[in-house]
Order: C-alpha cells, then sequence, then structure tokens
C-alpha cells in the first residue's frame, strides 16, 4: 500500500486518491510553439528516481496537491503544507 | 415556494428490526442537512467555527460538521438548522458563500457501539482509534469504496459515527455496513431522523 501524505487530510492509502502524473508548468498557449504545447500534452521525463506529481484526494479534502516521490523507492517528500495553494494543476 | 417533495430513503429493502443490540445500525437520512462552502479562513469560516476535521454543537441540536477545508455540514433539526443557515446571510463579506439543501440528496446512517470502530476498519483504510479519531472529529474517505463523510459523535459514551454518502449509494452502502457488522453482531434499528 502506498501511503500519500496529503497536507489537508494526512497520510493516506493511496486508493483514495487519483494519481495526477508528473507535475509541469503550462505553458501559456498565447505564445508556445506547436513543438512546446506537444511536449507539454505528451512527453513524460519518466525518472527512475525523485519526481515532482500532481495528486487528487478524491475521497478526502478534494483537493489538488504536488509532492516529490522517489518512482524507484515511494518515498514521498515536500508536501506543501496545509492551505498551501503551491502546486496543483500547474 | 414550493413544498418540498415528501421524503423519500435510500433504502428501500426491508429488514428485521432490533430496538437495541451491542452494535447498531441506523437509517438517518431523513435528517436534515444543510452543504456549506464558504472560503478557509473566510466570515462564514468564523462564525461556523467548525475547522476541517472537527464538529460542534450549534445549539438546539444542530450540528456543524468541518467536513472538508472550505466545506461544511450542518445537520439536526430542521428549524435548528435553518436558523445556522439563516445567521450567514447578514454576513459581511464578499466571499462566494453557497448554502444548499441536502437532505434529499444524501443518506445518512448511524453506527453505535463499542465495536463500531473495528467494523468501521473493516470497509476504511482510516485509523478509528480514540486517539486519531476521537469523540467530534470528523473526516472524509472512503467507506466500502463509496466516498463519504464521516463524523464522530459518540452516545453516552458509545462510540457513534454519522456516515454520509450520495443518495444513489445508500442501499448499496447499507447492506456493505450490515455485511461488515455480522460478525460483531450487528442489527438493524428503525429508520428514523
Ligand atoms: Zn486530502
Amino acid at each position: 500500500m502506498l501511503l500519500v501524505p496529503c497536507p489537508n487530510c494526512g497520510p493516506r492509502n493511496s486508493a483514495d486518491l487519483r494519481y495526477g502524473g508528473e507535475s509541469h508548468a503550462r505553458p501559456d498557449p498565447a505564445t508556445a510553439t506547436p513543438q512546446q504545447w506537444r511536449g507539454y500534452l505528451y512527453l513524460r521525463d519518466n525518472p527512475a528516481g525523485w519526481l515532482r506529481e500532481n495528486w487528487y484526494c478524491r475521497s478526502g479534502c478534494r483537493r489538488w496537491f504536488a509532492l516529490e516521490r522517489n518512482t524507484a523507492t515511494n518515498e514521498f517528500r515536500n508536501p506543501p503544507a496545509p492551505g498551501d495553494k503551491r502546486g496543483g494543476k500547474a | 415556494m414550493a413544498e418540498s417533495p415528501a421524503f423519500e430513503s435510500p433504502v428501500v429493502r426491508s429488514y428485521e428490526f432490533s430496538s437495541g443490540g451491542p452494535l447498531m445500525l441506523t437509517d438517518a437520512s431523513p435528517t436534515t442537512k444543510w452543504l456549506v462552502r464558504g472560503e478557509v479562513g473566510g466570515a462564514a469560516a468564523e462564525r461556523l467555527d467548525a475547522p476541517f476535521g472537527s464538529s460542534r454543537d450549534a445549539g438546539g441540536g444542530a450540528l456543524v460538521l468541518g467536513s472538508r477545508p472550505g466545506e461544511w455540514i450542518v445537520l439536526g433539526p430542521a428549524d435548528a438548522v435553518a436558523s445556522v443557515v439563516a445567521g450567514l446571510d447578514g454576513l459581511d463579506s464578499s466571499e462566494f458563500l453557497t448554502a444548499l439543501d441536502w437532505t434529499h440528496g444524501r443518506a445518512l446512517f448511524l453506527v453505535t457501539g463499542t465495536d463500531a470502530p473495528r467494523m468501521l476498519e473493516k470497509v476504511c483504510s482510516l485509523d478509528w482509534s480514540d486517539a486519531m479519531t476521537p469523540d467530534g472529529a470528523v473526516a472524509s474517505a472512503s467507506v466500502a469504496k463509496v466516498t463519504c463523510d464521516i463524523a464522530r459523535h459518540d452516545d453516552d459514551g458509545t462510540p457513534a459515527y454519522m456516515i454520509f454518502c450520495d443518495r444513489s449509494f445508500g442501499q448499496y452502502l447499507f447492506d456493505a455496513l450490515i455485511d461488515a457488522g455480522n460478525e460483531f453482531g450487528l442489527s438493524v434499528g428503525p429508520a428514523g431522523p
């Protein structure tokens, strides 16, 4: 079982959350090139190691948040502070 | 204003009722319940005075549950709930505030008994020990795969839990709770608010 540290609810079974994938800044659609837009939509870094990713606490607080997970060990670090709006669907 | 239609519980199957037992499950869906949404730290939050994860007795039998950040459930006798909700009307605040009568939209079940925490642990991954979820605690979590709001509101020292879910899942969840409670001698009490 993966215990995801939700900033509002505390450690939660990952079954209570929805995985939102890698957390990337969204380019400005007005100025992004098609290559940049395609990269944002489809290309992932997929590292074996630390990765910043989005999670949605669907059965708990219903908030999006971003934090780092080590994809090789499933350790988590740097969850946002409660009420901090950092992260989410950036 | 149009009259609200008569309340119909989502629990439509019939069960053999028992008036008492070590572990009781009761359908309390007709209880008046309102959903209030506002801003974390806003004027409504201050007035409702039940931060996320906690609950407060608002007088006249009404309870305010801090069910999510910036979200509250107000439940209890209709007039007591109405007076809590009416108190939000004159707030001096520019925040976007909604109050919605949720009575018909949500099922509400009560589980009461010393084995209630052990029964809940079978169907919900939260820690239901006294240290983590004492009397008055409120949480949202999956119960038998249904997203629910759960509030602990002990009955004279006996652990008691209110479980809210969307009414369309009500019948399923009621049966799932009976199934989870069977090994602890669960009995079904007559429905009522
Ligand atoms: Zn959460």
